[in-house]
């Protein structure tokens, strides 16, 4: 099998104002035999577990993803979290001001979901009350808090605590983790000395009252991915 | 009126990284290349632009009297006297701290804009009332920070407050840049910074002993047309200030005396 060259298939799903993508992936794969799919995800929001849910489905179809494309910073947050390769299609609205304030802006009409385009400096400090998701780095002297889930789709190199009010399944990913100091819900732990591996996005989350930090790309659990 | 007027906060978060030094020398090469340039002192506590430019005993007014009203601008304005472009607003009484509001400083900054090409801001170190005065009257500014991290951490800071006052281009300047420690791996080095930082690079600044020798005599090493390595670096971000293309100077090639220079030479051979 080596050195032969894979195939790539692309599948653009439908916008969500138009249809559901999984009717419309379903019939996509019927007509794709072999090969690896790049896909894109157009606007469609999707968290890890739809994105598992359609992950599923392209496994069952015996195909594998090669690339998750999307306009929308939570699906690409996912599919890192995934250990996806991923790639943010740049829209007019990201272009515009990559610096507004720090709450103008929600995706998914979801009030859980805070969304915030652009670097945390030192001294700034994110608060999110749900999930909140930062499509830019977190810089040495910054925090970003959040009474769920934190996903920073950049590095993080200052201060994060997800479960500020106590929920101890809250998550941190990043596409680097190098906190100064993590949270979650009571526990405190210092950044790990070590650098990460390069390209490989981290989680800590706890495991037993403890934070550990496990490349997100492990806990997938489909049998089919190599390594 | 000049409308293009380029009005430039020079600022650092962190005292004493450069950036006085920094707006003299800018100041007086600007000046030389035509520019009629003004730089402000809006440093009220710690005033000493004038005494980096030689020109504390000819001050006879302020920009406090300016404010009250109790001189002409132009009676305020001290031209410099070997490069008649630039001029010095110079800084008032520190009392001003306790009343001057952002305002005031709109006011100054906007008469200045109207005889200046460039007006440059010597900001107060910190991110109180002094810095927010003079960020109200910016358009755009010049981050300081030299390779220390606490330096590096506060700059951070200042261009996020930059950032949320609408201040823009933001450019950074990385003084007292030591090769031999960079190589060594004992300072942070250019890409650590920039890293972090995020911004344009508008140029380097060496250590120099020589800034130190022409900043007790009042002249800056701009003024003597001097070779010295930052005489250079500081030259050179005044033309790229005034759009041209001047590649950043590579300091693992810039070693100060024979020893290094021979180095240098020898690894050359090597490899
Ligand atoms: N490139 C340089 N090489 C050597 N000394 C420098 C350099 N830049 C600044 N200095 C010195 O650092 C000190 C602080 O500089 P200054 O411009 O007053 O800082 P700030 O205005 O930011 O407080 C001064 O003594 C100055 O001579
Ligand atoms: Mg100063």
């Amino acid at each position: 099998m080596q050195g032969m060259e894979v195939e790539t298939r692309f599948i653009t799903l439908p916008s969500r104002k138009k249809a559901d993508w999984r009717g419309y992936l379903s019939t996509k794969l019927n007509e794709i035999r072999s090969g690896q799919i790049d896909i894109n995800c157009q606007d469609w929001p999707f968290s890890c577990r739809d994105l598992k849910q359609l992950i599923s489905i392209i496994d069952r179809a015996g195909l594998k993803i090669s690339i998750i494309r999307s306009e929308i910073p939570e699906t690409i947050v996912s599919a890192a979290a995934l250990g996806h390769e991923t790639f943010l299609i740049l829209t007019k609205g990201h272009k515009e001001s990559p610096n507004r304030a720090l709450t103008d802006l929600r995706v998914n009409k979801d009030p859980n979901i805070l969304f915030h385009e652009g670097t945390l400096r030192s001294g700034e400090h994110l608060e999110a009350e749900g999930d909140v998701l930062l499509l830019g780095d977190v810089n040495p002297g910054a925090k970003i808090s959040a009474g769920g889930n934190v996903m920073i789709w950049g590095r993080l190199r200052g201060i994060a605590h997800a479960g500020k009010y106590g929920d101890q399944t809250a998550k941190i990913t990043a596409l680097e983790l190098r906190p100064l100091q993590l949270r979650i819900a009571n526990e405190v732990a210092r950044g790990p000395e070590e650098l990460p591996e390069p390209g490989l996005t981290e989680q800590a989350e706890l495991v037993s009252g403890k934070i550990v930090i496990q490349p997100a790309r492990s806990r997938l659990s489909s049998p089919k991915r190599p390594n | 009126m000049a409308i293009n007027t380029r009005i430039i906060l020079i600022c650092s978060g962190k005292g004493g990284v450069g950036k006085t030094t920094l707006t003299a020398n800018l100041g007086i090469a600007l000046a030389r290349q035509g520019v009629k340039t003004a730089v402000l002192d809006a440093d009220f506590g710690l005033r000493n632009l004038d005494l980096l430019l030689g020109l504390e005993n000819r001050i006879v007014y302020t920009a406090q009297e300016v404010l009250e009203e109790s001189c002409r601008l132009d009676q305020a304005l001290v031209k410099h006297k070997q490069e008649p472009n630039l001029s010095l607003l110079p800084a008032g009484n520190p009392r001003m701290l306790e009343w001057l509001k952002p305002d005031d400083m709109q006011r100054i900054v906007s008469m200045l804009s109207e005889q200046f090409d460039y007006v440059l801001i010597d900001c107060p170190a910190g991110v109180e009332d002094g810095f927010k005065n003079a960020v109200s009257a910016s358009k755009e500014a010049i981050v300081v920070t030299n390779p220390e991290v606490s330096a590096v951490r506060d700059a951070d800071r200042v261009i996020g407050l930059l950032n949320t006052h609408g201040v823009k281009p933001v450019q950074l300047v990385l003084n007292r840049v030591r090769p031999q420690m960079i190589a060594s791996q004992e300072m942070l080095s250019i890409d650590d910074v920039t890293d972090i930082l995020a911004l344009p690079l508008l140029g380097l600044v060496l250590e120099d002993e020589q800034v130190i020798i022409s900043t007790n005599r009042g002249e800056p090493l701009t003024l003597s047309g001097s070779n010295s390595p930052a005489a250079r670096c500081y030259t050179n971000i005044a033309r790229r200030m005034q759009g041209e293309e001047i590649p950043l100077i590579d300091p693992s090639k810039e070693g100060s005396g024979v020893g290094s220079k021979l180095r240098r030479l020898m690894q050359t051979k090597i490899f």
